[in-house]
């Protein structure tokens, strides 16, 4: 009956009313417009506040009457959302147009520029294709070390054996340490002059053996280290599926004499495809968004500057916040389009099964 | 209304919101007036806190309350500037790199002080009384123009850090002077007089193997001659590539135009060519982090504290850890003398240097008030007291009459080649673009240094990277 009557009184602009949340708009836009051109900024900024909260409030009024209360409990949530993740999301594309620096106070249009800078002009540009190749280089090389890792220690611990569960904990250990902890943790290990690892070989080779000097030591240097933090995290995932599996099945396989090798790919794999693909996921975009390892390890030398670190490099250090914003949304781009072209891959299997 | 004046004005209100959400932190009551300051965590900043909370008392009679945050040297910059440009407001006072200047007056983060150095009789003698090599490079912006944004907190310089039982070592000293013709400089004073062609020789000679005899001793590892900054992160080779540029007659920029010469042929000019690839000879006679391309300050102090180099430069600020048998193994057997330098034809040897130290800076938003407490502070800070004791718990002095009472050499075993080195000492570009110019530079010669490229690319790189900067930046055509 309410909602009846509410769909009546809406329409008339003019109707001071708590729910007239077309009003309440209009007034909020006159209001924001004129504070934003008459008084200080310090003082418009909250004026055009409590415009937004009124507008919020006519909304939340209106959506009471009517009874919208599934509305309403999702409305903080969104609310949430859009203050924390979308208007920042918005306003750094809207930046990404223009040329602004973070420490200098003045700002220019420029259009698709810095978009145009980063891919074409023979400097920028060079930089950030280097940083995506070497990027993508990380991608494949750690997922895949701690895939296989992760995949074997899961095999292993999925079985029963003396102390079980405390060697788990040992393993489960560098998932839970600081990556500045583990990264400093790995900057003795390999230094040639206080680590071991040169110690060892050094010893046997006789010569001075320095792992960081050159692109492939240092990448497998952050690649082993990645791997020693993130491969608990493979297995604790392929583990869970591992021990869901039905006792059952296997029984019902041994009384077929079924190779074990055919039970792995018969029962096993199907029990664990979904929390592989799910690690692989996880694991693929975290990699992608590589940066503190590199920096802790190698500040970017030997060509193992990532993406992330350029940004960071580019925004935060150099100031160029537009193009730091251009950059950004480059890498937003590309994960949107991997994730979906691997969601696309992973639905297509599981229709096909 | 333009977009830009809208996103200024949208700007400034969230950094005023940001201020509101920060709290009471710069407003404080009439009597009682808190001074909060960014500040690198090392000794020289210790010991300022320290004397402050001891010793402090304003003559204005108020409470004042120095809120220091002290902020690891490999991550001060990046925040610093995150608070700075995000307009938070926190500071009041920041230790500034001296290279920062540029780039946060352009922004208007940094307050021009001429106007309370003029106001302040007291104040403007101690500016005075400052050596001029370290007022210029702590204080000026443009550089060495009467522009003052800047109040000497730590000034530093670089020196030789030596080992005495290895350097005097009567085996080892007959050993070398067979070898080179020369004498192994082992004093202060010889070492005073090394130039880089010893330094070299003191780095060949003392290539040990681990069981090799070292001072008549078997190693148990290995042993390197000499040591010296060569590292990616922040401005860790640029600092001693540019000392080898300008001993070589090279430059980093165009100085006679500054900021607005040409890149192209000054920066990769043949003389810089030259002193880079100087620098680079030396690489090899380093412990082998230096082919990693992370033989930073710190490292290279820790590798000497270690006891396996017999001769590091380093800024005196690293230089309290080392006297101490704590956290030193080679604490006992210290010997400092003067950085090398380049020894000319006609004998004469050119040590123009990369300066080091830090300049407090006060920022915009700080009231009155604070402004007053903030200078009763500084000379406080300043006046030859304080300096003295400064000086003798480890920190440095750029007031003449402070360096050059007889007194301050016995201070600490570097103090002998302070004053000395304070003449030629010249720093990098104060520019807005200054850490564009830093980051693109440290990777190239991340490169040279790593044996990725010779001295000629990298230079030419840079001179490209720096021409094409200069010409975004609307500075030259």
């Amino acid at each position: 009956m309410t909602a009846v009557s509410s769909t009546l009184l809406t329409p008339r602009l003019t109707a001071v009313v708590a729910h007239n949340w077309k009003l309440a708009i209009a007034v909020a836009v006159v209001v924001s417009a004129i504070s934003m051109a008459g008084l200080p900024a310090a003082v418009s900024f909250w004026v055009v506040g409590a415009a937004a909260a009124l507008v919020a409030a006519a909304f939340t009024v209106n959506a009471y009457r009517r009874h919208y209360f599934g509305a309403l409990l999702v409305a903080p949530a969104i609310a949430v959302l859009f203050v924390m993740n979308i208007f920042p999301l918005l306003w750094s594309l809207g930046l990404s147009f223009f040329a602004y620096q973070a420490n200098q106070q003045t700002i220019r249009f420029v259009g698709l520029g810095n978009y145009v800078r980063i891919l074409t002009n023979d400097l920028a540009a060079h930089a950030t294709w280097g940083a995506l190749i070497n990027t993508a280089m990380f991608v494949v090389f750690t997922v895949s070390a701690q895939m296989i890792v992760g995949f074997l220690l899961a095999i292993l611990f999925a079985k029963q054996f003396p102390l079980r569960k405390y060697l788990l904990i040992l393993v489960l250990t560098p998932m839970m340490l600081s990556v500045v902890a583990s990264g400093v943790f790995f900057t003795y290990y390999y230094d040639p002059t206080f680590g071991i690892l040169s110690y060892v070989i050094n010893s046997i080779s006789g010569n001075q053996f320095i792992l960081m000097s050159n692109k492939v030591g240092a990448v497998a240097g952050i690649v082993f280290a990645d791997a020693w933090m993130w491969s608990p995290f493979v297995m604790l995932l392929v583990l869970a599926g591992l021990v869901s599996v039905p006792k059952y099945l296997y029984e019902a396989a041994a009384i077929d004499r079924i190779s074990s090798w055919r039970q792995f790919w018969m029962i096993t794999f199907p029990y664990i495809r979904g929390l592989l693909m799910l690690a692989l996921l996880f694991r693929t975009i975290e990699a992608f968004k590589l940066a503190d390892l590199v920096i802790l390890l190698t500040k970017g030398g030997n060509d193992t500057l990532t993406i992330s670190y350029h940004l960071i490099r580019i925004a935060n250090e150099q100031n160029k916040t537009s193009e730091g914003a251009a950059i950004s949304y480059l890498m937003l781009f590309m994960v949107i389009v991997l994730t979906n072209l691997y969601l696309y891959l992973a639905n297509r299997r599981t229709k096909g099964a | 209304m333009t977009a830009m004046t809208k996103v200024k004005g949208l700007a400034t209100a969230a950094s005023f919101a940001a201020t509101l959400l920060v709290g009471g932190v710069t407003y404080a009551s009439a009597e009682e007036v808190t001074l909060t300051m960014a500040v690198p965590d090392w000794p020289p900043t210790r010991i300022m806190k320290k004397f402050f909370d001891e010793q402090y008392k304003p003559k204005s009679g108020n409470t004042v309350k120095l809120d220091v945050d002290f902020i690891p040297w490999p991550d001060f910059y990046t925040r610093v500037n995150a608070s700075l440009t995000s307009g938070e407001k926190k500071y009041n006072f920041i230790v500034s790199d001296s290279q920062w200047l540029g780039a946060f007056v352009e922004g208007g983060y940094f307050r021009k002080i001429n106007d309370l150095i003029d106001a302040d009789p007291e104040l403007k003698a101690a500016m005075e009384s400052m050596h001029p090599a370290v007022l210029n490079a702590y204080s000026t912006y443009p550089n060495s123009t009467p522009n003052y944004y800047g109040f000497p907190q730590f000034p530093d310089v670089l020196v030789t850090y030596g080992r005495k039982d290895v350097l005097c070592n009567d085996d080892e000293q007959a050993a070398f002077k067979a070898k080179y013709n020369e004498k192994l400089p082992c004093t202060g004073e010889e070492i005073d007089a090394m130039d880089w062609n010893t330094f070299e020789h003191v780095g060949e000679f003392f290539q040990r193997k681990k069981g090799d005899k070292l001072a008549g001793q078997v190693l148990d590892d290995d042993f390197y001659g000499i040591a010296y900054q060569a590292g990616k992160g922040y401005d860790f080779s640029t600092s001693s590539v540019h000392t080898f540029v300008w001993q070589h007659g090279g430059g980093i920029w165009d100085e006679t135009k500054a900021p607005t010469g040409h890149a192209e042929g000054v920066v990769n000019s043949p003389k810089s060519i030259e002193g880079m690839e100087h620098f680079l000879k030396l690489l090899k006679y380093m412990p082998p982090v230096v082919k990693t391309g992370t033989m930073d300050i710190f490292v290279s102090d820790q590798l000497f504290r270690e006891g396996k180099v017999a001769m590091n430069i380093d800024w005196i600020g690293l230089g309290e850890a080392s006297l101490d048998p704590k956290t030193s193994k080679v604490a006992d057997k210290l010997v400092f003398g003067l950085a090398p330098g380049l020894r000319g034809p006609d004998g004469k040897v050119n040590r123009t240097s990369q300066i080091g130290g830090q300049p407090f800076v006060l920022t915009t938003w700080t009231t009155p008030e604070q402004i007053k407490e903030a200078v009763g502070f500084v000379k406080w800070w300043l006046s030859p007291d304080i300096q003295h004791q400064f000086a003798a718990a480890g920190g440095q002095s750029a007031i003449k009459s402070v360096y050059s009472d007889p007194k301050y050499v016995t201070y600490r075993p570097w103090d002998r080649a302070w004053a000395n080195s304070l003449d030629w000492q010249k720093d990098m570009w104060h520019v807005p673009q200054f850490f564009e110019l830093l980051t693109q530079q440290q990777d190239q010669y991340d490169l040279a240094i790593t044996g990725k490229q010779d001295a000629k690319t990298t230079l030419d790189n840079i001179a490209k990277f720096q021409e094409d900067l200069l010409k975004n930046a609307g500075l030259i055509q």
